[in-house]
């Protein structure tokens, strides 16, 4: 029996709760609407393309639904900046259409590569300064005297420098 | 008798139906005429914003300009649907489109009385007035 009694009571609460509940889901709603209209008569829509970025997202359901409202009328009756907002909030350049890079830095990028060619070209030259000099063996002279002293000790006589009608440049590689 | 028989019997298989084979080239074509009256169709029958923007992404998907008529039921699509930025898009999209300048001020020239009937101000006329 008594549990019976406290179910009942149990039951007679729940329809109380239920209505507190029910009276104040309107009244936040309420609250949530005036305030969204309040934020768009604050935001004016000529300047929406430079405020989009920072603005809530309450804010900008708020132009959305501004903005939906006004291109129910007819189109020749909206003004320039109204037809520029509804443009911009649609397909502007934010979010997935946003530019990857931010403008003017391909003169940036193209700067930065000049001036790495520029000192990697530096530096190897400026290497190439303090390297030690080429071997004495690496002239055109050493090595042509390198070709007589071949021949008189008849070097590769078949095929090689010693042979009949040889050709070749012998020990020759330097200009 | 028996080899006039032989004879006769590769040539009479060779009628039979059964051995001929289409080409995987036999698909069919659709004409730019029947591609453009479908997609006329479709924005006409278009009942809402999604719909529009999805007909729009499929017919400037082809390797090809929609036809004037095409783009007109695009706009008045969007018209219908209360979206002014597509109508807008259509005519970037057409811009994207075309070969040259010269193809898309044709474009334009076309259009112009639908423009002018709906209030449609390009994209660079928006941007630069």
């Amino acid at each position: 029996m008594q549990a019976l009694r406290l179910a009942r009571q149990t039951t007679k609460i729940n329809p109380l709760r239920v209505r507190a509940l029910a009276t104040a889901a309107p009244s936040v709603g309420t609250a949530s609407g005036s305030n969204s209209q309040t934020t768009a008569s604050v935001i004016p829509l000529s300047n929406v393309e430079a405020q989009w970025e920072k603005m809530s997202g309450d804010e900008q359901l708020a132009v959305h639904q501004q903005l939906e409202a006004i291109q129910k009328k007819d189109w020749k009756e909206l003004s320039i900046d109204e037809k520029k907002a509804a443009y911009y909030v649609a397909f502007g350049p934010h979010g997935p259409r946003a530019p990857i890079s931010p403008p003017g830095s391909g003169v940036k990028i193209l700067f930065g590569t000049a001036a790495i060619v520029v000192t990697s070209s530096l530096l190897y030259w400026g290497l190439r300064q303090m390297t030690v000099s080429p071997p004495k063996t690496m002239t055109r002279e050493w090595q042509e005297k390198s070709n007589e002293r071949a021949k008189e000790l008849k070097l590769d006589p078949i095929s090689g420098i010693s042979s009949e009608g040889y050709s070749g440049k012998g020990f020759v590689q330097s200009k | 008798m028996l080899s006039t028989a032989l004879r006769a019997r590769p040539v009479a298989l060779r009628n039979t139906p059964v051995l001929i084979r289409n080409s995987s080239s036999a698909h069919g074509q659709e004409t730019f005429e029947s591609f453009s009256e479908r997609y006329v169709d479709f924005f006409k029958n278009a009942q809402d914003l999604f719909e529009v923007q999805r007909g729009l992404n499929n017919c400037f998907a082809h390797d090809l300009v929609p036809a004037p008529a095409v783009c007109e039921a695009a706009i008045r699509a969007a018209r219908r649907v209360d979206d002014y930025a597509t109508a807008v898009r259509v005519f970037e999209g057409i811009k994207e489109k075309v070969e040259n300048q010269k193809q898309y001020q044709a474009y334009l020239e076309e259009l112009k009385p639908v423009r002018e009937e709906l209030g449609i101000q390009i994209k660079e006329e928006l941007y630069t007035s």
